[in-house]
């Protein structure tokens, strides 16, 4: 644990330098903004019967999930394989995978200011939306999003891990972002989604990433127990297969010898 | 005899690319289910706006699926010929290689924004062009030559503009050498071309109309496709690509003049 | 009389380095208002280099030798003063000018690295306008030169680096350059692959008689390749010259090595004044100034009872290594 706050205090210092890349990249995940400006210029809501309102305060809420759940270990991954950087790290009496973790969680705190500054200026042009959200649903909503980091942190990780079979890991991580993008609330909210797709959504992983924990903190209606028991579900799921690939991985790298 | 080289060195460039490419051939695979899923994606999305509602900014959901159309193409380019070219520019001035392009007696723009590409566009460029001859027909548009032109001509303005906002960014680098951020944002901003511009409020198509020309990327096109062409706009978007294509052209030797006066 | 090919008259270069004090402060105050100091790198230097010359450029870290090649192959404005390299200004970068020159930097790399590098010899022979046939042409003569063969059809990522190096050469030869700048072309190699480097520029230089300029921290490059050394140190020319009086200033004493017959006469030569390294039994070693080394050795021989003697010059190597690890040296 000590060794885990040392390196989360280095990265955070390291990731002050990059402060304009992070506020750049808090800028690029506007989109959540341009969608609402949709929805609402075109009455689209009133058939799913959220107010502009409450679809503001969501697609804000949207905004907020992806800035603290964004996950790019698959990149950096990528790059110190491919740069050699990866061999010391792997000696360590320290799994790199938590290097890259506090890597996350420092760029996350970095980039908290921006995200506050662009949520500040959205309440200027939208006043009617602010809102002070209970502080039990904020809490719950501080946990969905861990929780929704944590299985997006999982998902790449298992996917960078493919590198070590693959020389380019990252054009999986490339092809699943689509049905992030599209399924997991960030565009559309998942209510408002067709019928057909309903029926089986709530069975993968997409909608606990942005919609469940948006809905919580916007105050929407949602399923508070199901969502949590689904990320949680999802994170068993997916951390003994974590752990597998990555020790069968380390072992072809070291068999490998390069 | 400079048109000639300047075509045999891309003809270079294409064996190159293409041949590194291949080495990479899961990677192609992937590339084309991602682009596949992504038009999916964004025919879906478009189909849940239009669940309850016949037009959204004007458009009925057949017009609208021509916008959708023309950003694949668009999209297709960029992910053919400006992604990775950009990508590589970073490469050379991270790793100082950017010295070695300087030095070849060729032109640095032409050498850096065409010396890549990456097939795996292609089906998304195809895949476009297929959604526009759908679109013609459910739209039941009459396709005469002089129609073909100006959506050609359209087109090819919309990509200088394009080109013109990458190769910006790319020049960029000289100074940030990180500009993967930039690029984000970039791209961002570029996803409002999958709708028509008038679905937005007033002050968005403002900012989309001045500050970052992507109104006239897609809209125009889309516009002259559905026969709705206004002469004056059409030669208001000559006229921006013309802008664009000389102003990133002299950031670009601005860029070169600080490199060389800076660099060490 | 050997025309000179490249002319460097009273060149300066000043960089604009901005400083920034740490913390937010600091980087705010650094965003308003910047504070730039000019840094002059290059302080008023002239040289002139011979058609077929060798060259090599000494200095330590920072001195500016690099800065120096960049703004000889036009890749860098000079602030003030004039070169003229085969009679252009390097820095307008013409093609015709570009033709006549090459850059090779040690570790970086232009070959495509997923190819072969037969692959990037063809693309840079059609980016200098040179056909097919005659690109063939060269190849193969280059490729007998540098004695690699198989080695052409080979993706360059599985190449090892001593024959990456010898492709990077390749393709930055194709061209015929008559001027080559090299910037540290042997770094990260091995002693053999070094070596084999060094055999080819010699041999290319006499072919050719291209001019080679050449910066390295490996002596053995500078001592085996140039006659001609320019010493820079802190921006300016320190000394710029034959390599060998360059040797004899720095190293103006000689080792010798007696071997007395008893140990009562190296006892009297350890007193005799002279300056003494060491000391074994009936061996000494003194240090004597290079213009009183006859003399000295005439009076020895005469009074001392010597069985053996040997004279050592100090290596070279370790000499003009001086001047790469102290900062701070006198000629």
């Amino acid at each position: 644990m000590h060794k885990l706050f040392t390196l989360l205090k280095v990265q955070y210092s390291n990731m002050l330098e990059y402060r304009v890349e992070i506020a750049l990249w808090a800028i690029s995940g506007i989109i959540p903004f341009f969608m609402l400006n949709i929805w609402t210029n075109n009455n689209l809501n009133e058939s799913i019967n959220i107010n502009n309102t409450m679809l503001s305060r969501y697609f804000l809420s949207a905004f907020f999930v992806r800035q603290f759940s964004v996950v790019w270990v698959v990149f950096s991954f990528e790059e110190d394989v491919l740069l050699g950087k990866l061999s010391p790290y792997i000696i360590q009496p320290l799994n790199p995978f938590f290097r890259y973790f506090t890597q996350h969680i420092a760029e996350q705190i970095t980039r908290f200011p921006f995200a506050i500054i662009i949520a500040f200026i959205f309440f200027l042009l939208n006043p009617e939306s602010i809102w002070i959200p209970n502080l039990i649903f904020l809490f719950l909503s501080i946990i969905s999003t861990f929780l929704s980091f944590l299985i997006q942190f999982l998902i790449q990780s298992i996917i960078a891990c493919l590198c070590f079979w693959t020389e380019k890991a990252s054009s999986i991580e490339r092809l699943l972002f689509i049905p992030t993008l599209f399924l997991s609330g960030l565009l559309a909210p998942v209510v408002s989604f067709p019928q057909y797709v309903k029926s089986w959504i709530y069975l993968t992983p997409f909608p606990y990433l942005i919609d469940f924990p948006a809905n919580l903190l916007s105050g929407n209606k949602t399923n508070i127990s199901g969502g949590f028991i689904m990320q949680i579900l999802w994170i068993l799921l997916l951390l003994p297969l974590f752990i597998k690939i990555w020790s069968e991985g380390t072992k072809k790298y070291t068999a490998m010898g390069s | 005899m400079i048109k000639n080289k300047y075509l045999v060195v891309y003809r270079k460039f294409l064996h190159t690319s293409f041949a590194s490419e291949l080495e990479y051939k899961t990677n192609i695979i992937i590339d084309t289910i991602t682009s596949i899923l992504s038009l999916v994606g964004s025919i879906f999305l478009l189909s849940i706006f239009f669940q309850n509602t016949g037009s959204i900014g004007g458009w009925k959901f057949e017009q609208a699926l021509i916008i959708q159309g023309i950003y694949t193409i668009l999209n297709g380019i960029t992910n053919t010929w400006f992604n990775p070219n950009l990508r590589e520019i970073v490469t050379h001035v991270r790793e100082g290689t950017l010295d070695f392009v300087l030095l070849k007696p060729i032109d640095s723009q032409f050498f850096i924004s065409l010396n890549k590409i990456n097939p795996s566009g292609f089906l998304e460029i195809i895949l476009g062009v297929g959604l526009l001859f759908y679109c013609i027909k459910i739209n039941q548009i009459n396709v005469s030559l002089s129609f073909f032109i100006l959506c050609l001509i359209t087109i090819f303005c919309s990509i200088c503009i394009l080109y013109s906002l990458w190769f910006f960014i790319s020049s960029t680098t000289i100074w940030f050498v990180k500009t993967w951020n930039a690029t984000e944002v970039l791209r961002s901003f570029l996803y409002i071309g999958r709708f028509p511009i008038t679905s937005f409020s007033f002050s968005l198509r403002i900012f989309f109309s001045i500050f970052i020309p992507i109104a006239f990327i897609t809209t125009i096109p889309s516009e002259v496709f559905l026969g709705l062409n206004q002469l004056w706009k059409i030669i208001l978007q000559i006229v921006i690509s013309c802008v664009f294509l000389f102003t990133s052209r002299r950031f670009w030797l601005f860029a070169l003049k600080f490199y060389s006066s800076a660099s060490s | 009389m050997v025309k000179n090919i490249i002319e460097v008259r009273n060149l300066s270069k000043c960089f604009d380095i901005s400083s920034k004090n740490p913390g937010l402060k600091g980087t705010l105050k650094h965003f308003f208002k910047r504070e730039t100091k000019s840094l002059k790198v290059i302080k008023n230097i002239n040289f002139e280099i011979k058609e077929g010359e060798i060259i090599g450029f000494l200095g330590a870290n920072g001195a500016g030798k690099t800065t120096i090649l960049k703004m000889l192959c036009g890749l860098i404005y000079p602030s003030e003063g004039s070169i003229s390299v085969s009679g252009f200004l390097p820095y307008r970068r013409k093609d015709n000018f570009l033709k006549n020159i090459t850059l090779i930097m040690g570790q970086k790399q232009q070959l495509i690295w997923d190819l072969p590098p037969i692959e990037s010899f063809y693309l840079n022979a059609s980016i200098y306008d040179i056909d097919r046939h005659e690109a063939k042409r060269r190849i193969k003569k280059l490729s007998d030169m540098l004695e690699i063969e198989e080695e052409l059809f080979i993706p360059v990522r599985k190449l090892s680096l001593g024959q990456r190096m010898k492709s990077e050469l390749l393709a930055a030869l194709i061209h015929k350059p008559n001027i080559l700048f090299l910037d540290e072309p042997t770094l990260g190699l091995d002693i053999n692959a070094q070596r084999n480097l060094r055999k080819f520029l010699k041999l290319y230089n006499k072919e050719t008689n291209a001019t080679i300029c050449l910066t390295s921290h490996y002596m053995k490059d500078i001592t085996s390749l140039c006659k001609r050394v320019i010493c820079v140190h802190n921006g300016s020319i320190s000394y710029d010259g034959k390599l060998d009086k360059l040797v004899k200033k720095l190293s103006p004493v000689k080792e010798i090595l007696i071997v007395c017959r008893s140990e009562k006469d190296a006892n009297a030569l350890d007193n005799a004044g002279y300056i003494v390294k060491s000391k074994i039994k009936n061996e000494i070693t003194l240090k004597i100034e290079n213009k009183y080394v006859s003399s000295s050795l005439r009076t020895i021989l005469n009074s001392y009872d010597i069985d053996d003697l040997y004279i050592n010059e100090p290596p070279i190597d370790e000499i003009i290594g001086k001047i790469l690890i102290k900062k701070e040296y006198k000629l």
